[in-house]
């Protein structure tokens, strides 16, 4: 790159090397590789000797835009609609491929390219091994004991907001959390209902922020106000997939009360990516119609494709960076883990619970182990009451979200989209010095 | 096997996973398959897993994302160009 700079705020990183967060110089241009990584990390840093490495973690949780103007510069975003903003073609703006690690050192022509994304990742083979259930959830609970640790180590005045649906994945982060950190406060989400009822997800975070003797911030909105973030969840979270817009909608309102409630230091933690990693996804079912379909695939593939997906959507970090909270996904640190379940164990109607008591056990309650899944953006068993029918009853579908994306990134022609993101992946290249695009 | 021949096999999944209508004249094998809505992001997951289990070729990013890839006839070109056998 001739010249290159960065547009607005990287997010931030929680990057962790299995014993510790990374520092930033121990990432920075000329260390080693660190193929050991896991967790959330962009880094675009140049020295002032010249020498600069781009890295993107391999999940792809951290997003890394970039395009390159006619005298060689090239500008690196987190966000495209940065990009755009800067003027530049939204067709022109490629992703920086997630596990990409690109090095240039003083006095070298080019750069080096290293991918830190481990091959068994994007294969849908099962694991040949046979480890038990048992000793997985020990495994995956390691290392989110380990990885919450070393984030407590670096941040121990942070206040830890943990977002909170009452499922398993997310109580479970909850009971971790706060095991390793001094100051935490449960958030839970819930639309107005008629009547003044409650969500399934609101009486089961209460009950277990009564067993744990945490405390709750209950956020509850209209669905006026709730979808009053919709242009701020398809820019930061780049995505106008409904299934990822629904959930980034939910997160907006929770960073919204999670900012106006607290003006120190913050983190927010969440129980998200475990579903892809168990590939415990389900379409729902609204007034006839079916959405959130998911590919017709053997499971081990379907799961295969969920954490590809990863790569795609910023519905987590995206938006809740957009009112300056960090957030950490525990469970990517434990993929591994997770990806040598057996796709046998993946069909199993009860999969997710016996995962689930082998990692936490007694730490969340009877009662959360026993409830029926439901998806976090719908909170009741019933579809009627959540943010898919919020949506719906007011003409805000699939298509409706494409063409808001589309207007909101200089898109004229929302068929322009296609070439951005195909089946869970953006359009994605390497920035190089001189020669091109590698 | 040949382009030709991957082309009609690409076509027949396509219009037996998508219940695309035979007499449907819009379908060709140079029809954008995403513009005019055959195939959405779900149904190319599908359709690219049927390319791996079928062809035993994975389809790279560049290709995937690339104009030549939205049409039955390119993908075919790309599987021809990637393929071992």
């Amino acid at each position: 790159m001739r010249a290159s700079r960065t547009i607005g705020e990287l997010d931030a990183s929680f990057a962790w090397n299995g014993r510790s967060i990374y520092r930033a110089e121990e990432l920075a241009a000329g260390t080693p590789i660190p193929f050991d990584l896991r967790g959330a990390i962009t880094s675009y840093a140049c020295t002032s000797t010249g020498e600069w490495r781009v890295l993107r973690d391999p999940l792809g949780l951290n997003k890394l835009f970039w395009v390159r103007e006619s005298s060689g510069t090239v500008h690196f975003s987190a966000r495209p609609h940065r990009l755009v903003a800067e003027g530049f073609d939204f067709d022109d703006i490629r992703s920086v491929p997630r596990g990409c690690v690109l090095d240039h050192r003083q006095g070298e022509q080019g750069a080096r390219k290293a991918s830190i994304l481990p091959a068994r990742w994007q294969s849908a083979e099962s694991s040949t091994d046979a480890p038990s259930i048992v000793e997985i959830g020990t495994e995956i609970r390691s290392s989110l004991d380990g990885y919450l640790a070393a984030i407590a180590a670096v941040h121990p005045t942070a206040r830890a907001f943990v977002c909170c649906s009452g499922g398993l994945d997310s109580s479970g982060i909850v009971a971790l959390v706060a095991k390793h950190f001094a100051d935490v406060v449960a958030v839970s989400f819930d639309l107005d209902r008629a009547g003044g009822g409650v969500s399934q997800d609101r009486r089961m975070a209460e009950r277990l922020c009564n067993d744990l003797g945490l405390p709750l911030l209950d956020v509850t909105v209209s669905p006026e106000q709730l979808l009053g973030h919709l242009d701020t969840v398809l820019v930061e979270g780049i995505d106008w997939r409904d299934f990822n817009v629904h959930a980034g909608l939910v997160n907006a309102v929770l960073a919204e009360a999670i900012a106006d409630a607290h003006a120190g230091q913050a983190i927010v933690f969440t129980g998200d990516l475990a579903n892809e990693f168990l590939a415990d996804y389900h379409e729902e079912s609204y007034l006839g119609e079916s959405y959130y379909r998911l590919p017709q695939l053997p499971l081990n593939e379907l799961r295969a494709s969920l954490v590809q997906g990863l790569d795609t959507s910023n519905r987590e970090i995206g938006v809740f960076a957009a009112r300056g909270l960090p957030v950490v996904q525990p469970y990517a640190v434990a993929v591994d883990s997770y990806l040598r379940l057996p796709s046998s164990f993946l069909g199993l109607r009860d999969a997710k619970q016996r995962l689930c008591r082998s990692i936490f056990g007694e730490l969340v309650p009877g009662v959360i182990y026993d409830r029926p899944k439901v998806r976090a953006q719908i909170g009741d068993t019933n579809a009627d009451g959540g943010v898919l029918a919020t949506c719906i009853d007011r003409g805000l579908n699939q298509d409706r979200l494409r063409e808001r994306f589309a207007q909101l990134h200089g898109v004229s022609d929302p068929r322009e989209l296609n070439r951005f993101m195909r089946a869970g992946r953006y359009r994605s290249a390497v920035p190089t010095p001189e020669e091109g695009l590698l | 096997m040949t382009h030709d021949e991957i082309a009609e096999r690409l076509e027949a999944f396509i219009r037996t996973q998508y219940s695309i209508s035979a007499d449907d004249p819009g379908f060709t094998q140079d029809v954008d398959l995403f513009d005019l809505g055959y195939v959405d992001s779900i149904g190319l997951v599908e359709l690219l897993a049927f390319i791996s289990t079928s062809f035993e070729v994975e389809i790279e990013d560049d290709d995937l994302l690339s104009d030549e890839f939205s049409n039955i006839d390119g993908m075919a070109k790309i599987v021809c160009r990637q393929a071992e056998w």
